[in-house]
């Protein structure tokens, strides 16, 4: 084989690989997508939550928040104590979501009026509690709800990334998603929505993500929404995966007994 | 003088001079004249009141919404009315770009609890069988944010509020949705109403009528003064002077690049009421030179018609235009380019009367009038209005009085009223749609009150809270007042709906912390929106609303002491109460309105007292003189009480008119009563003399205008009435009080020895400095 035919060889193979990125050109953002869907986020998890909410004049909330997450057989239970400010303190808030798409259960508890109620609402793509996060955000939106497609591969802040858009199949308040994900490690480090109008909406920045039991969790993210000039900041501090959680936890009864100490 | 009679001397040189500045006023208005309609324009900006409303509408999103009706005889709670509902929601928001928001009964969430369920979702669902109808319709029923709010109490009508968008063009996009309503029309009623809708209406209909009745005044003037004057070039030179002192004020407005606001459509009007005066007295002096010397060269006639005319015409004018600019001191910005333009107007209109007349005589020599009265002749009217004011001097005296006292009391009755509903036929489509909005819903006008702490937090407290939910309740016993809304309102639905429903829950709790976790329940419900429209991010700043059923002032006013004897409560809570949105502003304006105009009156009476004192050297005849005006003034506003014309920004003008043309007459009739004195006539002799020569002057001006402006008062725009009515009025009242009481006032003075100056010589030195 002379040193032509294999140049000639290599250029086929290119061209056949190329043209095989031309006949499924999203096959590889879906790939990305799954590999962040799939990405390990430890079974059980407990972890405080600071949220900073940023109203469009420059105001601000803080809210501290205990969480309890416990994942099994399909199932994703969340369970959050607000720890400040002190009027709300042990207003507890429940989520059970499930992986069949059955609707998710949500039930609330205000100390003040000693009752938990529960919430007959399909949240998913409402404001959590009230900050700039969707309930989507919050979570890991489900790759097939979505036509992914890779833009390409560069380095944002010394990190190799690739940049997938995803596209909602259904009606969406924001139909294009464009996520710069770590290669290989998958998780993000910026997304950005668009409104219906093509119209950048909202930008969520991660400035903190560590390294935790050999998980990778997000430990400061700061979602900004353009429209409305507002911004919510989350930080996770405490996090810890060896936390005993069985499903009895996530109760009516433990939402009332308050956080664990 | 010299100047008046050189240039007169050169007619072509004038006459090329008026049309090249006719010609840079026209092109300077074709090109820049914008109408201002916004009305927030008139606002004076820096005024606190308005800085602090303008900072509450932008926290609490505050503004005027357009309210499109759906009537439903019937009951809207059918599948089809339902479901235009839902189209006609959907269509609104997505085929107007300009507009933000639409609030419907088909975009409203409902917060419910029933057995342990709390539920937020919204009335309609989409589903448009009898179950669900019955269930939205039961659920509207038990929510008072919704019944009597955006469902009518009866069920039969529910509205759309749209919200324009800050930057929209409200005059197109409320074409746009005439238009678009249209469409939908059959077999429910849709109409259209808000302020929005009154104010552009208001500001298109009200030029727009007078654009059609001002051609028509104008004729019938130019009929009038035909009759009157005998002459086609007198009259055309009257018309000339107006015209074109009206095209100077409007022309000099955009040279300098200001709007031309409604209010200004008031200028003509009061340009051709004073300016005519001008031409009349010039008119009146040549016709009588040519009476006593008809041998008279044309150059002798136009140099003593000068002389004779050219010190009272100018200081008829500077008084007058002195009363428009006292008009600056007013804190309303329109009215103050109205006052100084008027002056211009007027000045140009004294310069005209100075140089047209005595430049048309140069030109085209004597003017021939039809009928002529023998020289020396005192007219029949003048004669027997002699008699009468020296046979009953008691008698004149004693109606005077009386006129005065019965305006007084009228005077008391004016009220002050912005409304702009008041402004259109009761029978108007316009008023009757408001009249059906405020019969089934909270009303049509808004008013908000802003509480205010320096505290974050303040507004959890549940005594604060429950202070806001009695001021409602007080608020509520008002007739006028239809809904309010506040942050206690949500709080109180929410405790109810929390406690699902048990008896006497419809209240604030009495815990702070668990109004923090409603407001926190709230917040995560995810329609943080509404809420954000009755409180601030920091809890610091309330804002309630309150509805009302009439956009008067008047009324706004009752609402406003109402909330006033709750001030000493909030102020111990360390809260502060202000106002805000646009009703209020109108009322604040109203306020600033006649406050202004007061002390404009009263700054316009010194000024000419001290003018009159100055110019006869005797301030006995300066008092006397303003008595006429002081009459006029008050026989104003008691007829505007009277007729019940409120004072609006139009009518408030009026009343400069009626001391602007008052002290003309009593100038003309002072001065030249004085100079027939002065030439060794007896009192008898100067009387009949200035009756014959300038009381006719004064008639014919009189009866000129009223005639010209009896036309307004076939107007379809009940403004445009009130301003032919208020103008007939005054030019009756001032030509009548100067040639009764004033005389009377004069041979007083005359019994007394006070009327003429001591020293005859003062007066010459005086007369001839123009």
């Amino acid at each position: 084989m002379n040193k032509h035919f294999r140049i000639t060889l290599m250029m086929l193979l290119l061209l056949i690989s190329s043209l095989g990125l031309f006949a499924n050109p999203t096959s590889d953002g879906e790939a990305v997508m799954w590999n962040v869907y799939n990405r390990d986020s430890g079974n059980a998890m407990s972890s405080t939550l600071t949220m900073t909410l940023t109203s469009a004049k420059g105001a601000q909330r803080v809210r501290s928040i205990a969480q309890y997450r416990l994942d099994s057989d399909g199932i994703e239970r969340k369970m959050m104590f607000f720890l400040t400010p002190n009027d709300v303190k042990n207003t507890s808030f429940l989520s059970i979501s499930y992986e069949d798409g059955r609707g998710d259960d949500q039930f609330i508890y205000l100390p003040a009026l000693k009752r938990v109620k529960r919430i007959a609402k399909d949240n998913t793509n409402e404001a959590f509690m009230g900050s700039d996060f969707t309930y989507d955000d919050m979570g890991t939106r489900h790759p097939q709800l979505d036509t992914h497609t890779l833009l390409g591969k560069e380095t944002l802040a010394g990190t190799p990334v690739v940049v997938v858009q995803s596209e909602s199949k259904t009606p969406s308040e924001y139909p294009k998603t464009i996520s710069w994900i770590v290669d290989g490690q998958w998780y993000g480090l910026k997304k950005e929505f668009y409104a219906k109008d093509g119209t950048l909406a909202k930008t969520l920045v991660i400035d903190e993500v560590n390294l935790i039991d050999g998980i990778y969790v997000i430990g400061d993210m700061t979602m900004t929404n353009h429209q409305k000039r507002t911004s919510t900041r989350i930080q996770m501090e405490s996090v810890d995966f060896a936390v005993d959680l069985d499903e009895r936890f996530f109760s009516e009864r433990q939402m009332q007994i308050g956080p664990r100490r | 003088m010299k100047f008046f009679n050189s240039l007169s001397k050169r007619p072509f040189l004038l006459i090329v001079a008026l049309l090249l500045l006719a010609l840079l006023f026209v092109t300077s208005m074709a090109k820049t004249a914008t109408l201002e309609t916004n009305l927030n324009e008139y606002m004076p900006k820096t005024h606190p009141a308005f800085v602090f409303s303008t900072e509450a509408e932008e926290l609490f999103g505050i503004g005027d919404s357009i309210l499109i009706v759906l009537e439903d005889p019937a009951g809207i709670y059918n599948a089809s009315t339902i479901t235009k509902l839902d189209q006609m929601t959907q269509s609104l928001l997505t085929d107007f770009p300009d507009i933000d928001d639409v609030t419907s009964l088909v975009v409203a969430d409902n917060i419910t609890s029933m057995d342990g369920m709390l539920e937020v979702e919204p009335f309609y669902t989409g589903a448009t069988d009898e179950q669900a109808l019955a269930k939205l319709k039961e659920q509207v029923e038990a929510n008072p944010m919704m019944r009597g709010r955006i469902v009518s109490g009866d069920g039969t009508a529910t509205l759309l509020i749209v919200e324009p968008s800050p930057q929209a063009n409200t005059k197109e996009l409320q074409k746009q949705l005439q238009q678009w309503l249209e469409t939908w029309q059959g077999p429910q009623t849709l109409r259209i109403a808000g302020r929005p809708v009154i104010e552009g209406s208001l500001a298109e209909l009200g030029p727009k009528d007078m654009a059609i009745m001002f051609p028509l005044v104008v004729v019938t003037m130019i009929i009038l003064l035909y009759v009157l004057l005998r002459s086609v070039r007198d009259m055309v030179l009257n018309m000339i002077i107006v015209l074109f002192g009206t095209l100077t004020a409007f022309g000099t407005m955009t040279l300098f690049n200001i709007p031309i606001y409604a209010v200004d459509t008031m200028i003509p009007v009061m340009l051709i009421a004073i300016g005519v005066a001008y031409g009349i007295h010039m008119h009146n002096a040549i016709h009588h030179h040519m009476l006593s010397d008809p041998s008279i060269t044309k150059e002798e006639l136009a140099r003593k018609a000068l002389v004779q005319m050219v010190r009272p015409i100018i200081m008829t004018a500077l008084t007058t235009a002195i009363g428009f600019v006292s008009l600056m001191s007013s804190e309303v910005l329109p009215v103050r380019y109205f006052g100084l333009f008027s002056a211009v107007g007027v000045m140009t209109e004294m310069l005209l009367a100075l140089l047209l007349f005595p430049a048309t005589i140069y030109l085209l020599g004597k003017p021939t009038y039809r009928s002529k009265i023998a020289a020396n002749e005192t007219p029949p009217l003048a004669q027997k209005l002699h008699t009468f004011t020296s046979n009953h001097p008691t008698a004149i005296v004693i109606v005077a009085f009386a006129v005065l006292a019965i305006g007084i009391w009228g005077t008391s009755r004016v009220w002050i009223d912005t409304s702009f509903l008041a402004n259109f036929e009761e029978d108007s489509a316009i008023v009757q749609t408001d009249l059906f909005v405020n019969e089934k819903f909270g009303g049509s006008s808004t008013l908000n009150i802003i509480l205010k702490s320096d505290e974050a937090d303040r507004f959890k407290d549940p005594l604060l809270l429950s202070r806001i939910d009695e001021l409602q309740g007080a608020l509520q016993n008002d007739p006028v007042v239809g809904n309010t809304l506040s942050l206690a309102t949500f709080i109180k639905q929410m405790n109810q709906a929390m406690e699902e429903y048990a008896p006497g829950t419809y209240a604030i709790p009495d815990s702070s912390d668990l109004i923090s976790q409603y407001l926190l329940l709230y917040e995560f419900s995810g329609d943080p929106k509404t809420l954000e429209q009755v409180i601030d991010y920091e809890y610091s700043t309330a804002n309630i609303t309150v509805q009302l059923k009439s956009d008067s002032s008047a009324q706004l006013k009752s609402v406003l002491e109402i909330v006033q004897t709750f001030g000493a409560d909030f102020a111990e809570s360390g809260v502060t109460v202000g106002f805000a949105g646009s009703g209020y502003k109108a009322y604040v304006f109203s306020e600033l309105l006649l406050k202004g105009q007061i002390i404009s009156l009263l700054l316009s009476f010194i000024i000419i007292f001290l003018l009159l004192t100055l110019l006869f050297k005797n301030w006995r005849v300066g008092l006397a003189g303003t008595v006429p005006i002081a009459i006029t003034a008050v026989v104003n506003f008691a007829v505007m009480g009277i007729l019940n014309i409120p004072l609006s920004s139009a009518t408030a003008l009026i009343s400069s008119i009626a001391v602007g043309i008052g002290v003309d007459y009593a100038i003309h009739f002072i001065e030249h009563y004085t100079n027939e004195r002065l030439k060794a006539k007896s009192q008898t002799e100067a009387t009949l003399e200035t009756m014959g020569n300038t009381g006719r002057a004064i008639l014919f001006n009189a009866v000129a205008v009223m005639g010209g402006f009896v036309i307004l008062l076939f107007s379809v725009f009940p403004p445009n009435r009130q301003v032919g009515a208020l103008i007939v009025v005054n030019m009756a009242v001032s030509a009548l009080g100067t040639l009764t009481i004033l005389v009377v006032l004069i041979h007083a003075l005359e019994a007394r020895g006070r009327f003429l100056p001591k020293q005859s010589a003062q007066h010459n030195k005086l007369g001839v400095h123009a």
